[in-house]
């Protein structure tokens, strides 16, 4: 059930990082593995925990369930359950289970013989989530810096958390991780079309192979990076995206409390025009 | 974990003379490109051979003029000077016609007519580029996706710059040309229509953006991570499933019960890309035209949550009809 | 050749970093911060131990000149040419007198508003202006209890020693541009220390010397009523606005604003309300008592365009949500409108 027909040869065992043979088998197509199990748990028990919150807030509309950080009074302490207790429980939860996941691609990618690529790559991801709800929490003081979990909610708090700095865009690091995700869609347009333009040639064309890549983006701007190169950047500005932004909100706050635009007056002050 | 993984060429293996490229119609790629080692440390050490032709130096010729107009009105904003030119230059723009001139075609040079001809230059430019995009590709014998994903980021910037002014009957609500000048109008964008996080056109446009960093992530990465089984000749796996190909479904098979093809990765790609630019030009040209205020309209809509009131309400002190 | 391009690229690179490093003004933790709306919405006001103690030094009030009994006889059967203070005694006027000049002329003395041999005389300038100035003094006091309550504002609150406030506006004449047929951006595009260093309308202010100004820009209804909205020209000037009056109150958007929506008032703070009168009260004192002074101030005190200078919200706030931080010098002044504390 549920197996490609070349999947059998791959399905060994062996590779395990924690829990030896305990867990290294299949449900259905999932691989469970020792981190398959933690992750289960934490999601589980997250999930249980999003839902009492939901129940017991005011709304079941799904665009309007808020489940809200700490007060600020409560520092780093542990606040009562229904006075954000419950997000705190959550965030330790979603950690868990962020970082079950990548430590089970990380076995993955080892029963399947690959490098760790994507596990490193989504540690990028990881390390932002925890930019927001533990990093600069710490840093600030209090875990009511946090974002609160609900769809339209966090974007209210991404409004407001914008706005004590008078105008979020002026933010360098913010600057940076823009064009980066930016570039990023950029780069996957051009990569993904190239492929299909390859595989999908015009009527009773053959398909193309990788030097008619390479003349098609010579001939169109200069320069064709190559069938590995647009892996290693496309990685490259992803990272870079989830980087950027984890340190843009990082430095708002702990490391800067003014207007962002007044941080451009180091440039404007500089001795050699003043 | 301390493995080499990849993230760069060690060892660059150069041809004698550069790659000439496969030919099409009329097109002689004989000179023009050089070797590079920084470039070859991520990607092809070989830069060029560029094709120009006609649509290409076109193309040129109309974005030097764009490109002319915004500089020398930005450096005649500081009276010719030099060194203030640098310094303010993120700061300097050129600003589209003021609210009463509507849709003048003909507003004085130095209330919006610079800017209009800029523009005028600019589109030409994008739309001659993405001309040459389809006749490369076709000359090639190549599919023409690339041409399209472009025209979806042109339809972004023709909505922000073109159709939503012409909706709303006004040029001076298009952006500005300027670094920190389209970063004021933007969030003044957001401001005036109440809140643009509210605009589902909007989140959508986010979510596919932040979706595209995932996927290229994920695809990036599997690539990479198979590149020891040959993974990165996409082409080739695809008519000729190997090992990589297995390898990389099979890693997301068993990491979250499903998996892409060599194939259809690149589709998935390609839709998020280009609906990131699609999704955001159509909540460009809802704001102000559909919809004046994004904010009231999601309390319409019953997506607003009501937070717990810690104060007596505030009530407008000029709702009695007093000045504002 | 290419080593030495590479060589100042990387030495200039470097040289920008320590700049930027060092001179920017990061801040580093422990952060002091104060929650305004629900928890989780992010409406915060930060700043940092040092921040606050530079501010509260910098708001230190002076020591009050206590005002004597009102016995005696009045002081317009005293001086000659008395003609605001007439309900004061002599005792009175004398020691409002000497407040006054610690307050606003320490350096100076009398001299600064009064001729010496004859201290009746108007013909010094300052006086004609101390006294329109004392008028708005109590008008503030009196009639603006809406923003001032019953904390108040003596000279002191905007001058703090100085003959002219550290903190007032002329009529920006903007950055120099090319004159001709280059583009004028309409006085945006450079960064000033009104706009807080963004590219948005260099000289905001004119919204508080202008009673017609709109500054409220956003759509009250979801859906568009007409074409008529306001611009996004309009929008910028407010936000701009908005930007030097956070920069005055030393606060930052979220002190007022749910910034979900700008304009609800039931999303917005209390203190809203006490800006929306600041605002009012910003529009009336410049529209009534210090634009006219244009006709009695000299040339050096006029701005380019020939303009008096006017108040806005950092002349009496200098940077403090509350003008000295909440300290009621007026208290003491019942002659300057000061409402007595109980």
């Amino acid at each position: 059930m549920a197996m490609l027909n070349f999947e059998r040869r791959y399905r060994v065992r062996g590779g395990t990082l924690v829990g030896g043979d305990l867990f290294d088998f299949w449900v259905g197509p999932f691989y469970v593995g020792f981190f398959g199990v933690t992750t289960f748990i934490c999601t589980a028990v997250g999930v249980a925990m999003i839902v009492y919150g939901a129940a017991i807030g005011p709304t079941w509309n799904l665009w309007q369930i808020n489940i809200a950080p700490p007060d600020l009074k409560y520092g780093l302490a542990f606040a009562p359950l229904k006075e954000g207790g419950l997000w705190q429980i959550i965030t330790i939860c979603a950690i868990g289970a962020f970082v079950s996941w990548a430590l089970r691609q990380a076995e993955i990618s080892r029963k399947l013989g690959m490098s760790y690529h994507v596990p490193i790559a989504f540690s990028f991801a990881v390390f932002a989530y925890i930019a927001l709800v533990v990093i600069r929490p710490v840093l600030l003081g209090a875990w009511g810096y946090g974002f609160p979990y609900g769809i339209i909610s966090h974007l209210d708090w991404v409004s407001n958390t914008g706005y004590q700095y008078l105008h979020f865009h002026y933010n360098p690091a913010h600057m940076i991780a823009v064009t980066f995700f930016f570039t990023n869609a950029l780069a996957l347009s051009m990569h993904g079309s190239l492929i299909l333009s390859a595989a999908n040639p015009p009527k009773g064309e053959p398909v193309r192979e990788t030097e008619y890549e390479d003349s098609f983006f010579r001939d169109a701007i200069g320069y064709s990076i190559g069938t590995l190169g647009i892996h290693r950047l496309g990685m490259f500005l992803a990272v870079s995206a989830a980087f950027w932004s984890a340190v843009c909100i990082i430095l708002s706050g702990p490391f800067w409390t003014h207007g962002w635009p007044e941080w451009w007056n180091w440039w404007l002050n500089m001795p050699i025009w003043r | 974990m301390s493995a080499f993984e990849n993230f760069y060429t060690q060892v660059q293996v150069w041809p004698e003379k550069p790659e000439p490229g496969v030919a099409g119609d009329r097109v002689q790629r004989e000179k023009g490109a050089l070797f590079y080692y920084w470039a070859g440390v991520i990607g092809n050490a070989q830069i060029g051979p560029i094709y120009l032709g006609t649509l290409g130096i076109l193309s040129l010729v109309f974005g030097f003029f764009a490109i002319e107009i915004i500089g020398l009105n930005m450096w005649a904003s500081v009276n010719w000077s030099p060194i203030e030119f640098v310094r303010q230059l993120p700061w300097l723009a050129l600003e589209p016609p003021k609210p009463e001139c509507g849709l003048c075609i003909m507003p004085p040079l130095k209330e919006g007519g610079w800017w209009l001809m800029a523009g005028f230059f600019l589109t030409m430019s994008i739309l001659l580029w993405w001309a040459r995009m389809y006749r490369r590709a076709r000359v090639l014998g190549l599919g023409t996706h690339t041409a399209w994903a472009f025209a979806s980021a042109i339809f972004l910037y023709l909505s922000l710059g073109f159709i939503r002014p012409l909706l709303m009957g006004h040029w001076s609500e298009a952006v500005p040309f300027g670094i920190f000048p389209h970063l004021d109008w933007t969030a003044a964008f957001s401001i005036r229509y109440g809140n643009l996080f509210y605009n589902p056109f909007h989140m959508l446009s986010i979510a596919f953006l932040y979706g595209s960093a995932v996927l290229f992530a994920m695809h990036g990465a599997t690539i990479l991570a198979v590149g020891r089984y040959g993974g990165e000749r996409e082409v080739e796996q695809m008519i000729d499933r190997g090992t990589a190909a297995e390898r990389a479904a099979l890693f997301w098979r068993w990491t979250m019960g499903f998996n892409a093809t060599m194939e259809s990765i690149h589709r998935w790609a390609w839709w998020f890309a280009v609906l990131v630019p699609f999704t955001g030009g159509i909540g460009i040209l809802l704001t102000g035209t559909v919809v004046d205020n994004w904010y009231l309209w999601g309390v319409q809509h019953g997506i607003a949550p009501a937070y717990p009131h810690l104060w007596p309400p505030v009530i407008d002190p000029a709702a009695s009809g007093a000045a504002q | 050749m290419k080593y030495a391009a590479a060589f100042l690229g990387v030495v200039i690179a470097s040289l920008l970093t320590i700049a930027m490093l060092f001179t920017a003004g990061w801040v580093r933790p422990p952060i002091l911060g104060q929650q305004a709306g629900f928890r989780g919405l992010g409406m915060e006001q930060l700043t940092t131990p040092a921040a606050r103690r530079k501010l509260e030094l910098a708001n230190v009030p002076p020591d009050a000149i206590p005002m004597p009994p009102a016995e005696g006889p009045k002081a317009t059967e005293v001086y000659k040419n008395v003609q605001v203070l007439k309900d004061l005694t002599v005792v009175e006027f004398n020691t409002l007198m000497a407040a006054i000049t610690t307050w606003v002329a320490p350096q100076q003395g009398c001299a600064y508003c009064h001729n010496t041999d004859n201290l009746a005389d108007d013909s010094v300038y300052a006086k004609k202006v101390s006294r329109r100035m004392i008028e708005m003094t109590r008008h503030v006091n009196t009639d603006w209890k809406a923003h001032v309550q019953n904390t108040g504002v003596v000279c002191w609150t905007c001058h703090r020693g100085n003959p002219v406030p550290q903190n007032v506006w002329y009529d920006n004449v903007g950055w120099p541009q090319a004159a001709g047929f280059a583009t004028t951006n309409y006085g945006m595009g450079h960064p000033s220390a009104a706009n807080g260093s963004t590219a948005m309308t260099q000289d905001p202010y004119g919204a508080l010397a202008d009673k017609n100004a709109v500054i409220r820009v956003q759509a009250t209804k979801a859906l568009p009523l007409n074409s008529n909205g306001a611009s996004i020209l309009s929008t910028e000037q407010s936000y701009s606005l908005m930007i030097a009056m956070s920069q005055g109150l030393g606060v930052n958007c979220t002190f007022c604003h749910n910034t979900r929506e700008f304009g609800q008032w039931p999303e917005s703070t209390p203190q809203r309300l006490t800006a929306w009168h600041g605002i009012q009260l910003a529009r009336d004192l410049n529209g009534a008592y210090l634009t006219p002074l244009k006709d009695v101030l000299p040339a050096n005190r006029l701005g380019p365009h020939g303009d008096a200078p006017k108040l806005d919200c950092a002349t009496c706030h200098q940077g403090a949500n509350k003008p000295l931080l909440g300290v009621s010098m007026a208290k003491d002044y019942p002659a300057l409108g000061g409402t007595p504390a109980k």
